[in-house]
């Protein structure tokens, strides 16, 4: 097991919404506040890391058939209960992700984390990956936060610093189309080419160490 | 014999993972429900006195359309919980009106609307708009008195046609 390459994996060679290209959906949708990003982030890696250690802890009980149906109920079981959760003690979070927490059931993410990683590894192991691709995630949608935000709305961390946040540039010139949809996947574009530069750059690195050697 | 028992170790495999996470989101349901329900109701109380200052509310029982709960709010008025369909879903909202079937008020409990555009009808300069207007109103684009908000006017026409519907209930309540 080994953290770094891990993370290093999470957030930039193997992220979940940049490299993988999953969970694009919620990404798009809900990355208009810096308030959401963090919500919509820390919701999905506390569920990814639960479903990723009970699925690694079950993968030798649960027969290879009705795998998918067994890591389907526990994902939803997981999402439901934080439903609860932040519908009880969060309701300012709950009201702003509205339908979008129900709908991490089907965030291809955690399945994908489940098929691919906690069904193939250990229990710690499993955790850590969920972890790390939950930071991926998260710091996917923060980035994209700030830039709609920014470019959007004209503010930094509304509901985060106060309700409307701090605002940074004038009212009258934010370009409103970087809310709507239209914006989501201008942005997500942009990061999507920028990762992929800069994971090009770092393959090219660790070649030219390969070779050297 | 031994195809009957695999299938019957699918099954039960399976039944065994969803009974327990069933108990598992009973147990989650019933420490939050109470918590839950009180928060639901805290907020509908205060937006009726938001929109309606009175020191008791009864309900009524209506069937006026798209409205969801009535109250008599003592002798100054009455307030109209109606559900709307907004842009991105339903919209609840409550309306409180005063014997003269003008609006005292309008406070929006929960909406579904776009980030930024729709959902800045949660905004206390455009719900202000309502106060002291009666029936048939609708937003200026279809010649009403109401300034839409920018980028949404489905959800600005959701919203009048709320208070429009609120004040018909009235109306017919008042006879």
């Amino acid at each position: 097991m080994n953290f770094k390459k891990q993370l290093k994996e999470g957030l930039l060679t193997n992220n979940p919404v940049l490299s993988q290209l999953l969970g694009m959906c919620s990404t798009m949708a809900i990355t208009t506040t810096l308030f959401n990003g963090i919500g919509m982030g820390l919701s999905v890696t506390i569920i990814l890391i639960c479903s990723n250690v009970v699925i690694s802890l079950l993968r030798k009980v649960i027969p290879d058939k009705i795998r998918i149906a067994a890591y389907i109920v526990i994902i939803a079981g997981f999402v439901t209960m934080v439903d609860l959760l932040l519908k009880a003690f969060l309701p300012a979070l709950s009201d702003s992700l509205g339908v979008f927490i129900p709908l991490i059931v089907v965030n291809c993410i955690i399945l994908g984390r489940a098929e691919s990683y906690a069904s193939k590894n250990g229990i710690l192991a499993s955790a850590v990956d969920g972890l790390t691709q939950g930071i991926g995630y998260t710091a996917a949608l923060v980035i994209m936060c700030i830039i709609r935000e920014l470019l959007g709305s004209g503010t930094f961390g509304k509901g985060v610093f106060g309700a409307d946040g701090i605002r940074i540039l004038p009212a009258q010139y934010p370009a409103l189309m970087i809310i709507l949809p239209v914006g989501g996947f201008l942005t997500l574009g942009c990061l999507i080419a920028l990762t992929q530069w800069v994971n090009r750059k770092l393959a090219a690195r660790e070649a030219a160490k390969e070779a050297a050697k | 014999m031994k195809n009957a028992k695999y299938i019957l170790r699918l099954t039960v495999t399976l039944l065994l993972i969803t009974a327990v996470v069933a108990g598992l989101l009973g147990l989650v349901n019933y420490l939050t429900e109470d918590k839950i329900a009180a928060l639901q109701n805290e907020k509908a109380e205060s937006a009726m006195r938001e929109v309606l200052e009175a020191d008791s509310y009864e309900p009524l029982e209506t069937d006026a359309e798209g409205v969801t709960a009535l109250y008599q709010a003592g002798d100054k008025g009455y307030v109209v919980r109606v559900s709307v369909n907004g842009f991105g879903g339903a919209i609840d909202m409550m309306v409180g009106v005063d014997p003269n079937r003008t609006v005292t008020g309008v406070s929006i409990i929960s909406h579904s609307e776009t980030a930024s555009l729709g959902a800045n009808c949660t905004r206390g300069d455009f719900r202000a708009q309502f106060v002291g207007l009666a029936g048939g109103l609708a937003v200026t684009k279809d010649g009403g008195p109401i300034d839409a908000l920018t980028g949404a006017t489905v959800t600005s026409r959701a919203v009048t046609k709320g208070v429009n519907l609120a004040l018909e209930c009235v109306k017919e309540v008042l006879g």
